[in-house]
């Protein structure tokens, strides 16, 4: 395990008082979903790695845990994909560039990039969970030379709902990757050349080595067991898939309860973990 | 830090806990550990009872309504405002263009304060309060058999009888430290028949679970009688000494075999010969029952019946016994108990009865009192609707959710003249007034409120209301004061109690200094009285209980091939009502937030409906938008619906039908089609 | 051997208030016992467990975790002096430390310290549990001990803190009379330990089926008080209140017993059924807790017996199981 790192000394101020960011640019990604792009007071850095969280706090609609969407490689700003939820959410799609939000953060436990190093990715993620894959993706394309071969399989459930679309095509441009995207469904007069099925289906055509792969699996709750079920057809074993998960955090340092596996705290011990750490977890998946 | 021995706002159990305060701010609660009602429980709510007192939505001026919209004004307008308004419609409607709504929610003085200004000061005898959407059933069905509309027993009596029918009734969820009691003495030993077509926590304990259809229970209670009669389980010496009329009932249960009851309510008959058998067989039988009872349009034969059954089996005068209406409001039993209802004073003292008119008259100071009963709530609408009603006082109730057939309560409300809402958020209601006056919760003020069980129990002050607001008793005696009427100068609640058992004989004997430390259960008829924790001991209050039979009458609207659907609506655990307080408090408010229908699965199929699915229900009277909850908690043919959220008002579809004796609304059924919302 | 006689308590006690902020057992109005102020009732350090949690001294049912008003921010206040609490029975000096370690490890929870840094805390044991019963002796999990030998208080100070509030009290109880206390309780059987420790057991060797928890979920009417009489029972929620001229931000105790607990904005609920949250409670004591810090949680209060409505405390529901799957081997 390799949990965030807390201080080795109480720090003033609190441990749970946010620090304001300004919202330097907003975009929609999708109709429900929007780009934050945020910045600390005086340009400092948040210090983050990819798959870490920050806990996004409004006035007067508490907080809510958030995964970075940038990897730390871009800069004096980091980016938050915020799907519209609940209340937190609904009110912050109503921010606008210039005005702030809290920040408390970065924690959990982020990719391990270390025991990822020299293998081959799969990256699999569905709906929202591009967000937090996309820290990878962008860490991915800034150290080419950390990994082998990268692939990306990206489900959605409409055209209308993917994220980051532009993004998608140029990655899937990019010698740098072999992309893959598919939607649920296509309505009748939407644009999209991409793919249509569940994106478990785009798995089987795969030629994947199970001993130098590591599959990483971003996605909505309901993904996770049949993405497992055709990695492991495929010989990977637990100990090379990744997943992170997602849990209703409120306070993001281990204390308020709300997010624990067992004895794992999701917030401390993850949102990422390998497999083999939860698989035998009830309620993990 | 502070601690303030008080009662729970929300449900009739009455669990007393104390408030735990720390520099004017309350900071949690902490259950008394020796009422003999919660016994150191409380439930969800009563734990979180002091998180909303603070809420910045807190009412804390007085506020006037110009040029439409509501402004900040000082008590002195506001008040001057209200007593001015209602009459000038007085002079120009007569007295009875006004009506009052009380406040099952307001202490006991609070209530008989109010009575007390309708009657003595503005001349209408048109006071009520939310009892009609409740028990009104109950008080004249119980009153009719016994002579007393309260509940017979009291709640440690649970955990003597061997035999317990709870029917109509969510007792873990609406009553919870009653229900747990249920539930703990059927696992303990004591037989369990639950007679309710949801599958609630108590029927997964029972032993036998009736799902009768809604708005049967005529049917299956005289199935249950004849069986009882014909197996020759009646218990005759008491029928003999103790009662009156058992020919007319015996005579007209005899034709509901159950056979023919088990055809009207879509049970086995081989199910009503058990629960009869059962029931008659047990040497101390209770009977429990809430709104499944009482609201609908045959209510107060739904009462009648529960009461049959009780006096055949002879089971009331004695622990472990009687017929226990749980009352749903924290003072709902003392609203009732001090006249805020059109025909009575408190303690059930006829208007209509000259003597105690002048008996009134006399003690108030006024010439004289109106004579005629005045409207019930339900029927105050209809005339509000119908132009006949120019004025109303409410005192914290909201009709804007809590009628039938929002619609109707909107158009009432609107129709009116002019509106006073006395309340401590803002409520749907409250945002319709004219005139808004901030009152103090349960927590800022000092007084009693009545349990289920007829406890009276001190009502504490932990901390001050906020900004300007004012108890409401106070704020009545300064209305009275505004009137001319110098009969309303307190110096403070227990001045009050003190003219209330001057003039009520069944609370003679309260005063707060008896009230130390769990109160006292009335019938207390003077000082020193021990108080009645079991009613009609050897005799009824009547004398003789009697028996009147009731016929089976089919609800008001049969689902049918437009609306295939029968709508009953409730609560839910975490809510109270229209959720002006528990949507007001963080965990509760996180575990419903929104309207839901529970569906079940085999409907939901044919509907094309998936569990969390957006959709619409419409009766009649409207449409609303919920979420679909696919479960097995409804038989097939029946949805359910909570009635907490504005934004899914269940009651923007029910059916505003009265019982004709009672005039209680029709809430439990009503007919509804239900289809995914585009 | 210092100690105190009962009729000297109200004084020892309103000495400390010059110094500490002094909270202590008393009875209040009906009976009930609770953790008050000097002079708010009678002491009432006889009864055994307090029926409300203790540990709600550092960490209340509600809190505040900030206010902003104006552009400034306010963190939660300290108490203006130390608190200094007394009353905790042995069993609940066991909470104390094993929350008193969760809330400092890890990220150190500055809202819970600004309570507890600084306070002292004073057990209390010997003849004073429920009808005279004896409790087991607290050791120096405390800054000072008290214990009833039957007719006065003994005074047994641990940390330098203690020492120093109790050094002008006179050495007036025979040097004996603690050991003929500790003595007794040695021989104080723990059959409730023994309890726990075989449910743990169980669960850890996972021979509790999800059937059982059904069972147990279909009796509990989601009070939530198992949680909040808990002393070990750290769950918190979070709320912020707008008002026209700040925002408060508190936090409150929360319950894994409700089925908003960890329901997601997706409506993905990892505690979704009656049962899980039932097995979650019981086993989060047992064998989650045991796996992270070393040690089962439940220090065998018992206040989760008391309040549940239903009876499916921590007790009962470890005996039926025990009952039903074995020891645990």
């Amino acid at each position: 395990m390799n949990p965030s790192t807390p201080p080795a000394e109480p720090r003033t101020p609190s441990l749970y008082l946010p620090v304001e960011c300004e919202i330097v640019a907003v975009s929609d990604l999708t109709p429900n979903e929007k780009l934050f792009r945020l910045r600390l007071p005086g340009g400092a850095v948040l210090g983050h790695l990819p798959g870490q969280f920050v806990q996004v706090s409004l006035l007067g609609w508490e907080e809510a845990p958030i995964s970075v969407a940038s990897s730390p490689g871009r800069g004096a700003f980091f980016e938050l994909g915020v799907r519209r939820a609940g209340r937190l959410t609904d009110a912050m799609h109503r921010l606008k560039s210039g005005e702030r939000v809290g920040i408390r953060g970065p924690y959990g436990r982020p990719f391990d990039l270390a025991r990822m190093a020299g293998q081959e990715l799969l990256l699999i993620s569905g709906g929202c969970g591009l967000a937090p894959m996309r820290s990878l993706i962008q860490y991915c394309e800034e150290h080419p030379e950390e990994f082998g071969r990268v692939t990306m399989l990206h489900g959605a459930r409409s055209p209308a709902e993917m994220l980051f679309r532009d993004e998608l095509d140029a990655w899937e441009a990019s010698a740098r990757f072999a992309c893959s995207r598919t939607v649920d469904r296509v309505t009748d007069g939407e644009r999209y050349n991409g793919g249509v099925g569940l994106v478990t289906a785009l798995i089987p055509p795969l030629e994947l080595d199970p001993a130098r792969t590591v599959a990483v699996i971003v996605g909505p709750p309901v993904m996770y067991r049949a993405v497992i079920a055709e990695l492991r057809k495929k010989g990977l074993g637990p100990e090379r898939i990744v997943v992170s998960l997602e849990r209703q955090m409120r306070c993001g340092v281990g204390k308020c309860g709300h997010c624990t596996i067992e004895h794992l705290y999701c917030c401390q011990d993850g949102p990422v973990f390998w497999l083999d750490e939860i698989e035998h977890m009830r309620g993990a998946l | 830090m502070k601690r303030t021995l008080t009662v729970c706002p929300y449900c009739g159990v009455g669990c007393t806990f104390y408030l735990v305060s720390d520099a004017g701010r309350l900071v949690g609660v902490e259950p008394s550990v020796t009422n003999p009602v919660n016994r150191g429980g409380l439930c969800v709510k009563g734990w979180n009872a002091f998180a909303f007192v603070h809420h910045p939505d807190r009412l804390t001026t007085p506020l006037i309504r110009q040029n439409g919209e509501l402004r900040p004004a000082s008590w002195d307008e506001a008040l001057g405002t209200v007593v001015g308004r209602l009459r000038s419609i007085q002079e120009r409607h007569g007295a009875d263009a006004i009506m009052f709504a009380s406040s099952a929610k307001a202490t006991n003085e609070e209530n008989y304060l109010l009575m007390k200004l309708a009657r003595g000061v503005f001349a209408t005898n048109n006071i009520d309060h939310c009892a009609r959407l409740c028990h009104s059933s109950t008080v004249v069905g119980l009153a009719e058999a016994f002579g007393s509309g309260a509940m017979t027993n009291s709640i440690s009596c649970v955990d003597r009888a061997d035999v317990i029918l709870v029917i109509g009734s969510n007792s873990t969820e609406q009553h919870p430290l009653i229900g747990s009691r249920i539930l703990t003495a059927a696992r303990s030993g004591a037989r369990l028949i639950v007679a309710d077509n949801r599958r609630i926590r108590l029927a997964r304990h029972a032993d036998l679970h009736l799902r009768h259809k809604n708005g049967s229970d005529v049917a299956l209670l005289n199935g249950m009688m004849h069986v009882i009669i014909a197996e020759g389980l009646a218990d005759r010496a008491f029928i003999e000494g103790r009662t009156e009329g058992y020919p007319a009932l015996a005579e007209s249960v005899a034709g509901w075999t159950a056979e023919r009851a088990a055809a009207v309510t879509g049970l086995a008959p081989a199910e009503i010969i058990a629960a009869a058998r059962l029931f008659a067989g047990g040497e101390r039988g209770m009977i429990v029952y809430s709104m499944g009872i009482t609201q609908h349009s045959h209510g107060v034969d739904n009462v009648r019946c529960c009461a049959s059954l009780a006096m055949l089996t002879g089971n009331l005068g004695r622990p472990g016994t009687g017929v226990n209406p749980l009352r749903g409001q924290n003072n709902v039993q003392g609203g009732c108990d001090m006249g805020a209802l059109p025909e009575f004073y408190s303690g059930y003292q006829k208007v209509t009865d000259q003597a105690q008119r002048e008996k009134f008259a006399r003690s108030w100071g006024v010439a004289s009192l109106p004579e005629s009963p005045g409207l019930p709530l339900t029927r105050a609408m209809d005339a509000a609707a119908e132009g006949r009603l120019a004025g109303m006082f409410i005192m914290g109730e909201n009709p804007m959710l809590s009628d039938p057939d929002q619609a109707h309560a909107r158009r009432a409300l609107e129709s009116l003249e002019f509106l006073v809402v006395q309340e401590i958020f803002l409520s749907e209601t409250a945002a319709l007034a004219d005139v808004v006056l901030p009152g103090a919760c349960y927590a800022e003020k000092e007084g009693t409120f009545t349990n289920t069980e007829r406890r009276v129990q001190r009502v504490r002050k932990a901390v001050a209301p906020p900004g300007e607001a004012r108890p409401d008793w106070e704020i009545i005696c300064a209305l009275a004061e505004r009137a001319g009427y110098a009969g309303m100068r307190y110096p403070d609640p227990e001045a009050v109690m003190a003219e209330i058992a001057s003039l009520t004989p069944i609370y003679g004997g309260i005063a707060y200094d008896r009230l130390d430390p769990h109160g006292v259960q009335w019938p207390c008829p003077e000082p020193g009285h021990p108080g009645t924790p079991i009613l009609h001991l050897e005799r009824f209050t009547r004398g003789l209980g009697r028996f009147t039979p009731a016929d089976y009458r089919p609800p008001a609207e049969p689902p049918d091939a437009e609306f295939p659907l029968v709508l009953t609506t409730g609560r839910t655990y975490f809510h109270w009502h229209t959720g002006t307080m528990t949507r007001r408090t963080h965990l509760l408010d996180r575990e419903e937030r929104r309207a839901f229908v529970e569906i079940n699965p085999a409907d939901a199929a044919r509907l094309d409906i998936r569990d969390r699915d957006e959709v619409l229900v419409s009766s009649r009277r409207g449409e609303v938008r919920a979420q679909a909850r696919i479960t097995e908690m409804v038989v097939s043919g029946v949805v359910f619906m909570p009635f907490h959220f504005a934004e899914g008002a269940a009651n923007a579809l029910t059916n505003n039908v009265l019982d004709d004796e009672s005039s209680i609304p029709e809430f439990k059924v009503c007919a509804v089609r239900v289809r995914r919302a585009p | 051997m210092k100690s105190i006689p009962p009729d000297n308590l109200p004084d020892f006690f309103n000495s400390l208030s010059a110094t500490f902020e002094v909270r202590l057992p008393i009875e209040l109005p009906d009976g009930t016992r609770t953790l008050g102020n000097p002079g708010d009732g009678p002491i009432a350090l006889h009864g055994g467990a307090l029926p409300g949690k203790p540990t709600a001294a550092f960490f209340p049912q509600q809190g505040p975790v900030f206010t902003v008003a104006g552009g400034f921010v306010a963190e939660a206040p300290s108490p203006p002096r130390p608190l200094f609490v007394a009353g905790f029975t042995p069993r609940d000096l066991d909470c104390l430390r094993f929350i008193d370690r969760f809330f400092a490890e890890g990220w150190h929870d500055d809202i819970y310290f600004s309570r507890r840094r600084g306070a002292l805390v004073a057990g209390v044991s010997g003849r004073c549990g429920p009808g005279g019963a004896l409790l087991p002796p607290a050791g120096g999990d405390c800054d000072l001990e008290m214990v009833w030998d039957g007719c006065r208080w003994l005074i047994v100070p641990y940390s330098e803190a203690g020492l120093a509030i109790t050094s002008e009290l006179p050495d007036s109880a025979p040097s004996n009379a603690l050991d003929q206390i500790r003595q007794a309780s040695e021989a104080l059987p723990d059959e409730e330990g023994t309890l726990i420790r075989r449910a743990s057991r169980l669960l850890r060797a996972d021979r509790v089926p999800d059937s059982f928890w059904a069972e147990i979920g279909e009796r509990c009417i989601a009070c939530t008080a198992c949680n909040l009489a808990c002393p070990t029972c750290t769950c918190f929620g979070v709320q912020d209140w707008r008002y026209a001229e700040r925002v408060e931000r508190s936090r409150m105790w929360d319950s894994c017993q409700l089925d908003g607990f960890m329901r997601e904005a997706s409506g993905h609920n990892p505690l979704g059924t009656e049962a899980l949250r039932t097995r979650r409670r019981i086993h989060h004591k047992l064998a989650a807790d045991p796996e992270r810090w070393g040690e089962i949680s439940c220090f065998r209060c018992g206040r989760c017996d008391a309040v549940c409505p239903t009876g499916i405390g921590i007790f009962a529901v470890a005996r039926e199981m025990v009952d039903r799957f074995g020891s645990g081997g």
